[in-house]
Order: structure tokens, then C-alpha cells, then sequence
């Protein structure tokens, strides 16, 4: 299963507008929703920004908050003042509780810190798109011959039954819900831990070589993958 | 500039204020003087007159015009100022029986008795002397008062000049510094002890307090920027190295995998330098409220314990629930956090760390004690310093800065970190905080 398949269950591709007045950051987050499977589009001010999310309907808007000719709170507030409900994502250098709370009173719907990992930006935009769309939420999360039932907390992979640590459990959930794309340790920390600072020990490192002890070492086929400087990923 | 200005209007004011109520006392003041003056005069007139009316009524009563006569003229030839004195019979004859030379007849104050047999006896005294007395009293009291404004208005001016010049001082240092931004120079205190020194004391204990955080600030910014070199060079290095390299993709993905590990570790360098620099200057934001000791050790002690386990360290936690102190929670967190990481880093297999909260007099007290390599003494001082690492903590993987946050969040809630260590025995960790 791939990340693109996730966005057929909504029949449409989904549109993302970016206003981002940095080319660099701009091109690599547009690259790499472009390869996720977003349709997006680009601004570099936040008056064209705000033209664009008013005028035409977008599934979420990423909003950064310095621009150029209007910035991002004032952009965010005036589309909300003009009725529209677009979600929107806001990007900050700003990592003060006070600018994130500012961020949300706006209007924004999520906050995301830079420097931040393309992964945490890519779960966080699917995260709301679906609870734009409401999609149906799965009761079975499966990546090949793995299975994990979310009622009974069942994990097997085949015929085999795994048992799992709640915690490992914790973690397999949040790699099923994110198949085929990398989350980073930063991502696992705060989902499993509910941690929001970087300790200097590895603890993801700990939890992950367990998990893959039960899910993969028994098997032929791996799926539990380490992407180097950027995270992990269970793909077939 | 118009803020010099100011003061000199406001001093003008007072004085103006000031001679304005001086004057108008002292001109009551002579106004009343006058007129108990002239009415008690004319009272000393009104007297005179009417002792000398019933004198000559009487005498006019014992042998009628002509005995009078004889005693009007025997009185006021002798006497120094001559009196006015006329007798009207039955209002038909008028006999005027002493009538000084040049008197004005408006000017007497004159008194009259009428008698049984319905004769008038009048008597009348000149009012000239006493005008006169008067007119030179007014003139005199004119001066007077003319003198009075003058000493007012100079009196206020100068008292008010005197009294605002500490404040024109004050305003002038006080522009001084916002001119040249020297937030060194100090307003100097007048010392007389009055509201005023303390007005200027409390500016220089602000100005004091500005300078230690903009002390504060420029210090972190330099630690910081020279703490991010190191980093920057080994990412600039790495990637430059693959650059030159002859092409290999696997070498490429390496390097790269290398420079996003390294950019990580500028980030959470850079926060956590941030976060130090925000604890030490008193800037940090804390999000204070009750928390329950036991709750924060237990989710500390939750995320090593895999890590222990892995390691084969045994973590234990002692914390009753009765322990509560007023912090920033996520901040506390960090601080039980990063002392049992640093116990568990440094603590062999089969060793023990063991974590407690307990209530001490006057203090909640978390305590991090582990079986681990320990500290030499000669490091132990330098420990909670910025990016210190030991030589035997440099094989471990770390900033360097994980307990000089600590010690930092500690103290910005008013707290203390103690420390003691026997090398190969192991370290404990005192956390004391205020309690409630």
C-alpha cells in the first residue's frame, strides 16, 4: 500500500495551497507533497495568499507566518472574518507557547515549529484533511501479512500472533496509520510518550529494535524499515 | 525640545499659584488693618463729641445760651484743635457759638442732642486730620503691599526653582541616557531622603535591572553563536567531503543522513542553549501551576524505562503522591528527564538508579542516585557548566548540556541542585524546591 492510495478514498485529489515567501522551504515542502500525492499550489505573499485561498476552494492552506505585504495572522484572520473554513497548518520560527496560542486564536488549525521534518509536516497535513473529509475510521490497520485489529488490540502477522507491549503496540498503531511513509523520532517521542522535547538518549531507538524483534526478526520479509537521519517506515 | 520645557512651566505655575494665594492674604490683611483703622478713628471722634455734647447740653440746661457760651469760649479758645458747636432754638434761630476759621463744613462729624425744651444743641469735629492720617496710611500700605507682591512673586519663583531642580536633574539624566542608550550612567541621588530620592533610587534600580538583562541577552547571543560553530562546521565539513569525493551515491546518502543528524543536534543545541540562557536571565516563560512531584518523576522515569531495561539497569521510583510544588510542569519534566538520562548514560549493566521524591522541612526534594562511573572531584564543580563533558562522559553520546538546563530551570523556580559523587561508586542528584 502506498501513501497515494490513502487519498482515493476521497475521490479527489486533494488541493494544498502553500504561501511561503522562502524559495527553497517553499520548493522542497511543494516537492515532496507533490510526490505524496497533493496537488499544490504556490504564493510568495501573503495578499496573493489570501486571494488565493479566498477565490478558489483548497483542502488545506500552509501558512507561514513572516510574508511579505500581509502576514500570515492577519492573512488567516481575514479568511476567516471572510467566512471561508479552508484548514490551515501554520509554519513559524517562533517556538514560544505564546506565538503558538496567538497562531490558533487567529484561526490557524495546527502549528508546526521550523526547522521541522518534511515527515512531521506531511502527517500533519493528512491529519487535517482527515478530519476535514471524515473519513471513515478502519478498525484493522494491516501492511502485507501483518495485521493489527484495533477493537480486540490483536497483532499477528500470517497466522502467527504477536503480543505486544502496550507501549510497542502504541508505536505499531502509529507506523500502520502512517504506512509507507517516514516518521521521525521527534513524531514517535511525542505520540507514544506525549514528550514535546528531545531527550539525549535514544528511547525511540529502544522501543523500535523491540517492536522490529517481534515483527520482523521471526519473518523472511522485513518490514520495519530504518531510513537513516530521517526516521523510520513499515512498507512492503 | 518640548520635555525640557516642562518643568519650567510647571515651576512658573507654582510660583504664580503660590504668590497669587500670598498676595491675596496680605491684601486682606491691609484692607482689614484699614478699616478697623479708620472705623475705630471715627469711633474716637464719635466720642470725643458726644462727651463734649452732654458737657454743653448740661451747661446750656444750668444757665441756658448765655452760660453755655461762657464755657464754649473759655473750652475751645484753650484748646488745640477747636470743636464746631451751634445751638437751634425751637428750630427757628440758630446761634453758632463756635465756628473755627476754614473749616469745610462737609468734612465734620457731627453729633446732635435736642433737648426738653426743644432746643438743638449741636457739636461738630473736622474729619480733615483724620482723612489726612488716613490718606498717608493708604499711601504707606500701598507700598507695603506693592513690596508684599513683589517679595511673593520672587519668593515663589525662587522656592519653586529651588524645589523643581532636583526633578529638571532627574529629567535631564533621564534623557541623557535615552540619548546615548548608556544604560550604565546612573541619575545621581540628592541624598535629602524625600520622595524625590526615591523616585530617583527606583529608576536607577530599574535601570539597573535593564542592564542586567540586556547583559543577559548579549551574553547568551555570543554563547550561542559560538556554541553553534562547532556543529556547523563538522555539517559544512561533512557535506563539502562528498562534494569532493569522486561521485558514489551510497557515499552521497551517508553524508547526507550525516548532515540531517547534525542539523537535528543545532536544533535541540539551539533550543536547549535558548531555554538556558531564557532560565539563567529570568525570562523564561513558566507556565506555573500545582504539580504533583510523584506524577512528573513517574512519566521521567516511564520513558528510560526501556532504555534501562535494554541496558540492564534496574530504575527504581520512590514518590508519594503528598508532594507538591507550584512550577511549570513540561519544564519540571525536563529536569527529572535529564537527570535520570544522565544517571542511566553513565551507569554500567547490573547497576541501579534509583529516583525519589520525598518532603524535606521546607522543601520538596527529588533525588537521582545511581551506581554508575561517577565524577572525579576535580570535574565535579565544572559540571553543571555549559557544554562541560568530562573526559570520561565524551565516549557517550551528548551535548553537554542537559544538566546545565537543569540547574538553570531549577533555580529560575527557586530552587538548588546539589551534587555529590564518589568515582566508581556512583553520583546523587538533589533537586530541593519550594514546596506548595
Amino acid at each position: 500500500m502506498s501513501s497515494r492510495l490513502d487519498f482515493s478514498l476521497y475521490h479527489h485529489v486533494v488541493r494544498v495551497l502553500l504561501v511561503e515567501d522562502d524559495t527553497t522551504i517553499a520548493e522542497f515542502v511543494a516537492r515532496g507533497l507533490r510526490e505524496a500525492g497533493f496537488a499544490v499550489d504556490h504564493e510568495a505573499d501573503g495578499e496573493a495568499g489570501l486571494a488565493a485561498a479566498a477565490t478558489s476552494s483548497y483542502d488545506v492552506a500552509i501558512v507561514d507566518l513572516m510574508l511579505p505585504k500581509r502576514d500570515g495572522l492577519s492573512l488567516i484572520e481575514e479568511l476567516r472574518r471572510r467566512g471561508v473554513a479552508t484548514p490551515v497548518l501554520i509554519l513559524s520560527a517562533r517556538r514560544s507557547v505564546d506565538d503558538r496560542v496567538r497562531g490558533l486564536q487567529a484561526g490557524g488549525d495546527d502549528y508546526l515549529t521550523k526547522p521541522f521534518a518534511f515527515a512531521e509536516l506531511l502527517a500533519r497535513v493528512q491529519a487535517l484533511v482527515r478530519r476535514a473529509t471524515r473519513a471513515p475510521e478502519p478498525t484493522t490497520l494491516t501492511v502485507e501479512d501483518l495485521v493489527l485489529d484495533l477493537l480486540s488490540r490483536r497483532v499477528a502477522r500470517g497466522a502467527k500472533g504477536i503480543d505486544l507491549r502496550p507501549r510497542e503496540f502504541t508505536l505499531l498503531e502509529y507506523l500502520l496509520r502512517n504506512v509507507g511513509r517516514v516518521v521521525s523520532k521527534t513524531m514517535i517521542l511525542s505520540h507514544v510518550w506525549e514528550y514535546n522535547f528531545d531527550p539525549q538518549t535514544n528511547i525511540v531507538d529502544v522501543l523500535v529494535s523491540r517492536l522490529r524483534e517481534k515483527i520482523d526478526r521471526p519473518f523472511d520479509k522485513k518490514l520495519l524499515h530504518t531510513v537513516r537521519g530521517v526516521g523510520y517506515v513499515l512498507r512492503s | 525640545m518640548s520635555s525640557g520645557r516642562k518643568p519650567l512651566f510647571f515651576g512658573l505655575r507654582l510660583a504664580l499659584w503660590y504668590a497669587t494665594l500670598f498676595v491675596s492674604g496680605s491684601i486682606a490683611i491691609v484692607f482689614l488693618t484699614y478699616y478697623l483703622t479708620a472705623t475705630s478713628l471715627a469711633q474716637r471722634d464719635q466720642q470725643i463729641i458726644k462727651g463734649k455734647l452732654g458737657d454743653y447740653a448740661a451747661a446750656y440746661q444750668r444757665g441756658g445760651v448765655r452760660v453755655l457760651a461762657a464755657t464754649v469760649r473759655a473750652e475751645q479758645q484753650a484748646a488745640p484743635e477747636r470743636l464746631f458747636v451751634r445751638v437751634v432754638d425751637r428750630g427757628v434761630e440758630s446761634v453758632v457759638l463756635s465756628d473755627p476759621e476754614g473749616w469745610d463744613p462737609s468734612k465734620l462729624e457731627i453729633a446732635s442732642a435736642r433737648l426738653p425744651d426743644g432746643t438743638l444743641v449741636q457739636v461738630g469735629k473736622s474729619t480733615e486730620a483724620r482723612e489726612d492720617l488716613l490718606a498717608r496710611f493708604r499711601a504707606t500700605l500701598g507700598v507695603v503691599t506693592l513690596l508684599v507682591v513683589a517679595i511673593a512673586l520672587s519668593g515663589g519663583w525662587l522656592a519653586t526653582q529651588s524645589a523643581n531642580a532636583p526633578i529638571r536633574r532627574l529629567a535631564l539624566a533621564v534623557q541623557r541616557i535615552i540619548r546615548t542608550g548608556r544604560t550604565d550612567a546612573r541619575v545621581p541621588v540628592e541624598g535629602t531622603g524625600d520622595a524625590l530620592d526615591e523616585l530617583t533610587a527606583l529608576f536607577n534600580t530599574m535601570l539597573d535591572k535593564i542592564e542586567g538583562l540586556v547583559a543577559a541577552m548579549r551574553g547568551a547571543l555570543d554563547n550561542v553563536s559560538h556554541d553553534l560553530r562547532t556543529p556547523l562546521t563538522r555539517l559544512r565539513g561533512t557535506a563539502e567531503l562528498a562534494l569532493a569525493a569522486p561521485p558514489d551515491l551510497d557515499r552521497y546518502r551517508e553524508a547526507l543522513a550525516d548532515c540531517v543528524d547534525e542539523s537535528d543536534r543545532v536544533l535541540v543545541m539551539l533550543n536547549t542553549l535558548m531555554d538556558i540562557s531564557e532560565a539563567e536571565s529570568g525570562t523564561m516563560q513558566l507556565q506555573r501551576e500545582r504539580v504533583v512531584l510523584a506524577d512528573v518523576v513517574r512519566r521521567a522515569v516511564e520513558l528510560y524505562r526501556d532504555v534501562a531495561d535494554a541496558k540492564g539497569v534496574s530504575l527504581t521510583v520512590e514518590a508519594p503522591d503528598d508532594v507538591v510544588v507550584t512550577a511549570d510542569r513540561t519544564r519540571l519534566e525536563q529536569v527529572a528527564a535529564n537527570l535520570i538520562d544522565n544517571a542511566v548514560k553513565y551507569t554500567p549493566a547490573d547497576g541501579r538508579v534509583d529516583v525519589k521524591v520525598r518532603r524535606a522541612p521546607a522543601a520538596a526534594v527529588l533525588q537521582v542516585r545511581d551506581t554508575g562511573t561517577g565524577i572525579p572531584p576535580d570535574e565535579l564543580p565544572r559540571i553543571f557548566d555549559r557544554l562541560f563533558r568530562g573526559d570520561t562522559s565524551r565516549a557517550e553520546r551528548g551535548l553537554g548540556l542537559g544538566l546545565s538546563l537543569v540547574k538553570a530551570v531549577v533555580e529560575a523556580h527557586g530552587g538548588t541542585v546539589e551534587v555529590s559523587s564518589e568515582p566508581g561508586r556512583g553520583s546523587v542528584f538533589t533537586v530541593s524546591l519550594p514546596l506548595g
